[in-house]
């Protein structure tokens, strides 16, 4: 007899320590301040993205020197990227070629198959 | 072992010619001070009749500025898939922009001429600013642009 209650005992005990994450998973919080374990870790995959915004847009508004050095000399103005300039082809322009190094010259007979092209601007 | 031998022989064989036939050719374009924004430039070649033959490089990475290069735009209706692989971007007032190139060693001396076409924003454009036979002869003597290019040459 005292066998058996132990038995229950132990099953009580062991159902309760999986049955109250299981049941408090289930529950929505009703306050902030009255989370269980699992709503905390709910609340983090809720939490919004945070997105970082750097400040390029205005380092090319200024046009000067130190951003066409930051580029290697490159005086394109990156921030005419997403314009789409009527008088220019606007949108419907052709892609941007690929630049050397990316993909092979194109084959016109006029270059050879050996190095790849150089370039340095100085 | 023979058939190895006879192997490496017809592959150097194949190879020897393809590698005399082009060279390494090193072109510099030295810009004038004209103080306005990045330059783009379009080198291409035409053959004897004055054909456009091809293109070698283009400065500058927007398509949309390409129309500015009249005589380039002209000639391959601005069709990038011609510079895909040899282009960069574009060359600031004052710089020297140096490319090296393997070019095919039959563009020399057969009545090949190389064009360079130059645009500025909001500055005039200049469609054959440059223009020098390709010779043998014609390497490491520089020649002048028209309006933005301050001289031109070649190097082999």
């Amino acid at each position: 007899m005292r066998t058996i209650f132990t038995i229950l005992a132990a099953s009580t005990a062991l159902a309760a320590g999986i049955a109250m994450p299981a049941w408090s998973a289930m529950r929505t919080p009703a306050a902030a301040d009255a989370r269980t374990v699992t709503a905390a870790f709910a609340a983090k995959r809720n939490a919004p993205t945070v997105i970082l915004v750097g400040d390029r847009e205005d380092d090319d508004r200024r046009g000067d020197a130190r951003s066409a050095t930051r580029n290697g000399g490159n005086d394109d103005d990156e921030a005419d990227d997403d314009d789409c300039k009527g008088d220019d082809g606007g949108c419907n322009a052709a892609a941007n070629p690929a630049p050397a190094g990316t993909v092979a010259p194109p084959t016109n007979g006029l270059f050879g198959t050996g190095a790849p092209p150089k370039v340095q601007v100085k | 072992m023979k058939s190895v031998l006879a192997a490496l022989a017809l592959t150097t064989a194949l190879t020897l010619p393809h590698l005399a036939m082009a060279r390494p050719v090193t072109m510099t374009a030295q810009l004038n001070d004209y103080g306005g924004d990045g330059a783009y430039l379009s080198l291409y070649v035409t053959d004897a009749s004055g054909a456009y033959a091809g293109s070698l490089w283009m400065a500058g990475g927007k398509s949309r500025y390409y129309r500015h290069l009249t005589d380039w735009y002209r000639a391959t209706g601005g069709d990038t898939a011609q510079i895909n692989g040899i282009s960069g971007a574009s060359v600031g007032s004052g710089r020297t922009l140096e490319i090296t190139l393997d070019l095919a060693d039959a563009l020399f001396d057969a009545g090949y001429t190389l064009h360079i076409d130059a645009a500025v924003e909001n500055m005039r454009e200049s469609p054959n600013e440059v223009a020098v036979p390709l010779t043998r002869a014609g390497a490491d003597k520089p020649v002048p642009g028209r309006r933005y290019v301050a001289s031109f040459a070649y190097r082999m």
